[in-house]
């Protein structure tokens, strides 16, 4: 289980979403890039890592780079050590936008890594490459797995994530990312008191390739027994413990795919541990509890939710450790330290 | 009246040129911030930490401070977490250039941390913070309870006919950069005693830290044990205090994760340290005392980064 923490927050960063994002480009036929055409970039990037050998991409000119936060040239970093790809692959596309997102696993110098890709796609040449490498090293809480195993044996996303709604239940991109966005806004110095209803019963939740949540929205045994959260199991129990404080601000939130044929919402965020005075709250029912992280460092996340009928039913989440406060090298310093979403 | 007009604006320019350099140092003596007067900033800055509360500080309209590299609102991390002080503080400065520095130690929820700071004054107010903190588990070593009181070399006054010039003492920190990145400690102006502290520990020489660590500081380089960092890059030397033989780098080690293995002669393949297994970074603050125009002591806050994080202030 890792070590995360919510804390409610206040419902009024729901309804002020960013929507620049949103307006579908016009294009020419020839140049959007549909799902196929999304996942087959996908392909000929990860095995252009594997091979070292950016140059037979189809790049655009401006082409921008970052791994783990952090602006590089293309052709250094992971480009320099990846060995094979894994077995787990989950593609989530926004033909809309001309956006997609990789969840999956790969090879470095032979050890396990999972990988996070953003490609943003222009007149189906690749402008935009985000990505996040979990490292064993790089990820002190979780010094034995990377996830990448984990995921390996999970064999693929879970298949309600690959189900299409029902054309007549699909809703607007906004209603969508809205709705993701409450999980982040629950979570942010949960305090155990808000609405938790988005949660679908059947919620549950996979951080790294771990169940997080047991998929029960009941509460275990060993309630009130623990000051951390993950003696609850179910999404919205957790949340309803109000042991999520220390999670102080989820700042950054990035939609950037919003599929609604699939109901499938992803954003790339921060959660941030002041460890400060918000590690001593009460809970719900009148505890004082101290709990969370005791010095400041923030998880950098990419988090997936399939959204049906209103709610959240299941998450899925990649993330590691990274310096208190860090941008993602594809925002401003003001939108990186906001909690507001953008889409 | 044309040329009249002209004559009197050059006069007046002349008259303004001849006064420039009065006025300003009548401003200078009133603002420039001396050793003292750094030392006392450095100190407040520490105290107003402690105590979660940056409005204590004599600050600049436009402060820009940066933890581990990352810029964050004054009062925000270490600000928030520091409990106290621990007695080690090791304090330095440039006057020349309104810079001041510290290595300090600081409870954190109840554990121990080192501090880097780097302060930049100008008219008797704060206006860049700069802070490396080594904490756990961020970085792999880390011993604060080897950290009472500084070593007194730090300390120690460098009699004025003695003093290298501010370019002299950068170059000699330089080749120690560049001889971690060819592995060659020949061409670094080692004293052949000299000691090397990394985040509370001896690291240079040591028989605890690897299986060279019994070698002198420059012996290690040259097993070349170290060559997976294999650039030193960027470089910046913002504090010299030539009073007292002090250089204060800041610097990142890149590690790209391709070389985890290399041959050292007489002892054969030997395996590299962690961070050669994969790309990352190491954000490092380290302060060299240079005597005889050696480099006797070193002592370097160190802390672990994604590959290529900024440092802040490229």
């Amino acid at each position: 289980m890792q070590p995360r923490h919510w804390i409610t927050y206040a419902l009024g960063f729901l309804l002020a979403p960013v929507s620049a994002l949103a307006a579908t480009p016009a294009r020419s036929a020839d140049e959007t890039c549909d799902r196929a055409c999304l996942n087959g970039l996908v392909d000929q990037y990860l095995d252009a890592v594997v091979a070292h050998d950016p140059s037979h991409l189809p790049l655009a000119k401006t082409v921008k780079f970052t791994e783990d936060g952090q602006r590089l040239d293309l052709g250094d970093g992971f480009w320099r050590t990846a060995t094979a790809r894994g077995t787990y692959k989950y593609y989530m596309d926004d033909p809309v936008v001309g956006q997609v997102v990789f969840f999956g696993t790969m090879r470095e110098a032979g050890n396990p890594v999972s990988l996070v890709l953003r490609l943003k796609i222009k007149d189906k040449k690749i402008a935009e490459i985000e990505t996040i490498v979990i490292r064993t090293g790089m990820n002190p809480a979780r010094p034995a797995d990377t996830g990448a195993e984990s995921f390996e044996k999970l064999g693929g996303p879970d298949p309600l994530f690959l189900q299409e709604i029902p054309p007549a239940e699909r809703v607007s991109r906004d209603e969508l990312a809205r709705t993701a966005n409450k999980y982040f806004s629950g979570m942010q110095l949960n305090d155990g008191k808000g609405d938790y209803s988005f949660f679908a019963d059947d919620c549950s939740r996979i951080e790294n390739g771990q169940q997080a949540t047991e998929g029960r929205n009941t509460v275990a045994s060993g309630s009130g027994q623990g000051n951390s959260y993950t003696v609850f199991s179910g999404c919205r129990a957790q949340f309803q413990s109000g042991l999520i404080h220390f999670v102080t601000r989820i700042r950054d939130r990035r939609f950037v795919v919003l599929d609604t044929e699939y109901g499938v919402a992803l954003a790339f965020t921060f959660f941030d541990h002041a460890a400060g005075n918000t590690r001593t709250f009460q809970t719900p029912d009148g505890k004082t509890v101290t709990a969370g992280p005791t010095t400041p460092w923030t998880w950098e996340i990419a988090e997936a939710f399939k959204v049906e009928n209103g709610q959240i039913h299941r998450i899925l989440a990649i993330f590691q450790r990274c310096p208190y406060g860090m941008n993602s090298g594809w925002s401003s310093w003001e939108d990186s330290m906001s909690d507001k979403a953008r889409w | 009246m044309r040329a009249k007009l002209r004559f009197g604006l050059i006069l007046g320019l002349a008259l303004l040129v001849c006064e420039a350099p009065h006025i300003g140092a009548a401003r200078a003596a009133d603002e420039t911030c001396d050793r003292a007067c750094l030392s006392g900033i450095v100190d407040q800055y520490l105290a107003a930490m402690v105590a979660h509360d940056p409005s204590r500080l004599p600050l600049a309209k436009t402060v820009r401070f940066t933890e581990d590299g990352v810029p964050l609102q004054l009062g925000d991390g270490l600000w928030a977490t520091a409990g106290s002080l621990g007695s080690y503080k090791l304090t330095f400065a440039e006057p020349e250039s309104g810079a001041a520095g510290a290595y300090a130690v600081v409870q954190e929820n109840g554990a121990g941390a080192i501090l880097a700071l780097r302060l930049k004054v100008a008219n008797r107010r704060i206006t860049e913070i700069e802070t490396l903190v080594a904490r756990k588990p961020t970085t792999s070593i880390l011993n604060t309870d080897n950290l009472t009181e500084p070593r007194p070399i730090f300390l120690e006054t460098v009699a004025p006919a003695n003093r290298p010039s501010r370019q002299e003492m950068v170059s000699m920190i330089g080749k120690y950069f560049d001889g971690i990145e060819q592995g060659n400690g020949d061409i670094v102006p080692f004293d052949p005693d000299c000691i090397r502290i990394e985040n509370g520990i001896q690291t240079c020489p040591s028989s605890a830290s690897s299986p060279l660590g019994a070698l002198s500081c420059g012996a290690q380089l040259s097993t070349k044990i170290f060559t997976y960092i294999q650039t030193v890059s960027p470089r910046r030397f913002p504090i010299v205090d030539r009073e007292r033989g002090l250089v204060l780098a800041i610097v990142r080690f890149n590690h790209p994760g391709t070389q985890q293995t290399v041959e050292v002669p007489g002892r054969g393949k030997m395996t590299m340290g962690r961070y050669s297994q994969w790309p990352n970074s190491t954000q490092i603050a380290e302060l060299f005392k240079i005597k005889d125009r050696k480099i006797k002591e070193i002592t370097a806050v160190i802390v672990t980064a994604a590959y290529k994080a900024p440092l802040g202030w490229e």
